[in-house]
């Protein structure tokens, strides 16, 4: 097997390069070059240098996007994440049902964003949505979503965090049950605290799979779309607007191909940004675990 | 023994199957249509045409020996695949469904001109269809499609819950709309919280309706960007009125097209303003609380305008084209040929379809099931679409859209929404 020469193994591994080149590498570079040209149906593309990267920066809503795009990420991602480990422990301590609240926990995983979108737009109508009127009933406030974009954003981040809390739930509770069990033990005969334990054993062993469930969710959660487009259209007044939204309508509403193809590339790094933090930390722990 | 051998599927078994059933299939076209027309379109496009025995393209599918495929969309996604269609070097698409505010230059050079075609092979009394709508579908002198159904926008009322209110008219002035619509918002004797007015926030159909009806405009067919400030702020501060009283849902922002069917089926709004075509949906029993009670009129113009000049109401049309790189031209304007005779115009009338030939409206069995057809008629010799087409239309039409919805939820002044408006409108206007 060592003995086999270099050409007789690329042919074995061509079919996944071509795969990735035609998928990935070549529509990139094809979206380089879109961005680079203002581009509308009917038209020849007509080459512009860095013009739609500039006009996009400089656009309000562009910018207003990417503020809402990035608190509701930030805030998403992070409440799901205490959510999640919390859930991921008491799991681990032992339930009565566990199997059953397991799945009634993954279910939202299964439901599509269309559907969930349209079932929480029924759910919290603001005259007639169920919720509303249950809150109402008990004298509680409700939200105004359809009318303060302040109480839209909050709706679009229960949404986002109640379909997407499975994916981090699972990562974390897969990653706990791992933990030996004599590290509990070991820490309990040492005279731990169930804080000290957590803090001191459970915490950094947990340590990776928080960090690639925060790096997954960053990335996925920064495309955000659904859930804004089918329940707010980004509105009131554009005012719940996501870089998504802003680049789907670029592309398909205004069919500025040009504009929408530096959107994406603006999208890409401002989301590669965003989770510098993260990748870095899980850098320095692949190279301390190599070591 | 036996018995396994039936029941195991061998190499040589599965192999010969496969090879059994691809014969078969090949053999398909021997009993199909020689010829296959696919057309792009929305649904609605479809569904008028009738099937099974009440298909009004069965003659000429037996007659051209021909199929038709449909692939159908929702408006948006319609025009962006025919237009991404009509760019490739080659489309199996040999007609497709336009909207009139689509084609810009640009656009309609993808499409086929059809003068010749109809110099040629001529569409029955052609004269016949309405002539603006033949308008909407020439560009740069060149005709690139042919009108096959309009969306005329009227007043819808709930005849039951105005009597409850105390209403016994419905109105003839905006004025008195905008005053019904504010006593129209009251709980029902069903016990259902009713508001005056129900308005999709996402189409520049209703700010230009309001503007028009106290003779004002948004962008006029001549590209004049509001050429009256002054009315598009009194149609503004309606709405702004109406929704400061409650007679405009506090959800007006997220309230879609959709809604406004649901609403008004259910007693939640006693006014609508939608296309007449939609008044079956509207009275069906199957859907609707209250069919046969929920009337159309014209939507009417302000008291200064009212018996002075007529009310320039809303029309959408929709248009058949040929995309230019299409591989059989001549079977797709034999469709269209056939779609625009007054048969099938008659035909997908009383399916539901807005006619877009005149004499249609005299047709007795079209009258005699569209209780609004004589009104509709009266609306659409006045009507002209929202804007012209041009290539920054669909963001023209954003920005309006975001400045109405300022102003009517009380977030910037009405002077100063239209003020911006204008503002950050001009610089998408063609040169």
């Amino acid at each position: 097997m060592r003995s086999r020469s270099i050409t007789s193994l690329v042919p074995l591994l061509a079919p996944v390069h071509i795969l990735i080149l035609s998928v990935i590498v070549l529509p990139s570079i094809y979206v380089v070059w879109l961005s680079l040209n203002a581009s509308s149906f009917g038209q020849e593309p007509t080459f512009v240098g860095l013009r739609n990267y500039i006009d996009t920066i400089s656009d309000p809503a562009f910018r207003s996007a990417l503020w809402n795009t990035v608190v509701l990420v930030v805030v998403a991602v992070h409440v799901e994440l205490v959510i999640g480990l919390g859930m991921a422990l008491l799991f681990a301590s032992g339930l009565p049902f566990r199997r059953v609240l397991l799945v009634a926990v993954l279910a939202p995983y299964a439901v599509s964003e269309v559907i969930a979108v349209v079932m929480w737009r029924f759910l919290f109508d603001p005259d007639v949505g169920p919720v509303t009127q249950a809150l109402l009933s008990l004298g509680l406030p409700t939200l105004d979503w359809s009318f303060e974009p302040s109480h839209a954003m909050i709706l679009i981040a229960l949404l986002t965090i109640w379909l997407h809390l499975p994916f981090t739930f699972i990562i974390l509770y897969a990653a706990r049950l791992a933990i030996p069990a004599d590290l509990y033990e070991a820490a309990r005969i040492d005279g731990a605290t169930p804080w000290q334990a957590f803090r001191r054993v459970t915490l950094p062993l947990l340590g990776p799979a928080v960090i690639v469930a925060l790096l997954f969710r960053y990335i996925f959660a920064f495309r955000i779309f659904s859930e804004v487009w089918l329940l707010t259209q980004g509105g009131p007044a554009r005012s719940t607007e996501v870089v998504a939204v802003y680049l789907y309508q670029e592309a398909f509403s205004y069919n500025a191909f040009g504009s929408a193809a530096a959107t994406a590339w603006i999208m890409v790094l401002a989301s590669l940004l965003l989770a510098s933090g993260y990748v870095f930390i899980l850098r320095r722990q692949v190279a301390a675990n190599a070591r | 023994m036996s018995n396994k051998r039936f029941a195991t599927i061998n190499r040589r078994a599965f192999l010969g199957s496969a090879a059994g059933a691809a014969a078969l299939f090949a053999t398909r076209p021997s009993w199909a249509a020689s010829k296959t027309l696919n057309v792009l379109s929305h649904k609605v496009h479809q569904t008028v045409l009738g099937a099974d025995d009440g298909d009004l393209m069965k003659d000429w599918k037996a007659t051209n020996d021909a199929g038709i495929s449909w692939t159908t969309f929702d408006s948006n996604p319609l025009q962006d695949r025919l237009f991404r269609e009509a760019s490739l070097s080659e489309t199996d698409y040999g007609v497709g469904y336009i909207i009139d505010n689509r084609p810009t230059s640009d656009i309609a050079a993808l499409f086929e001109p059809l003068d010749d075609y109809l110099k040629k092979d001529g569409i029955e009394d052609f004269g016949d269809i309405a002539p603006g709508l033949v308008q909407g579908m020439t560009v740069d002198g060149k005709l690139i499609g042919i009108p096959v159904r309009h969306a005329t926008q009227g007043l819808f009322y709930n005849e039951e819950l105005l009597e409850e209110a105390g209403i016994s008219a419905p109105p003839t002035t905006l004025e008195e709309l905008v005053e019904q619509a504010k006593k129209a918002t009251f709980k029902s004797n069903a016990g259902t919280p009713v508001v005056g007015m129900v308005l999709a926030s996402d189409l520049a159909v209703f700010p230009v309706m309001f503007a028009r009806a106290f003779g004002g405009d948004f962008i006029t067919q001549n590209f004049e960007l509001v050429p009256d400030p002054a009315a598009m702020e009194e149609g503004l501060n309606a709405l702004r009125g109406m929704f400061e009283a409650g007679a405009l849902p506090r959800s007006y922002a997220t309230t879609r097209n959709d809604d406004q069917v649901t609403w008004m089926q259910q007693g939640r709004a006693a006014f609508t303003v939608l296309p007449f075509a939609r008044n079956g949906q509207l009275n069906n029993p199957e859907q609707s609380k209250f069919p046969g009670k929920i009337k159309a009129i014209e939507f009417p113009i302000s008291a200064a305008l009212k018996g002075k000049t007529p009310m320039a109401s809303v029309v959408e049309a929709w248009g058949m084209v040929i995309p230019r790189n299409a591989k059989d031209k001549e079977l797709a304007w034999k469709f269209i040929k056939e779609v625009s005779s007054k048969r099938v115009t008659l035909g997908m009338a009383i399916n539901g379809n807005g006619p877009v030939r005149v004499s249609t409206y005299a047709e007795k069995d079209f009258v005699a099931k569209n209780p609004v057809a004589e009104v509709e008629a009266g609306v659409l010799a006045h009507a002209r679409g929202a804007f012209p087409p041009f290539p920054e239309a669909a963001r023209a039409q954003s920005t309006l859209l975001e400045e109405v919805q300022l102003a009517v939820l009380g977030r910037k002044p009405v002077k100063e929404a239209v003020a911006s408006i204008i503002e950050r409108v001009k610089p998408m206007m063609p040169a």
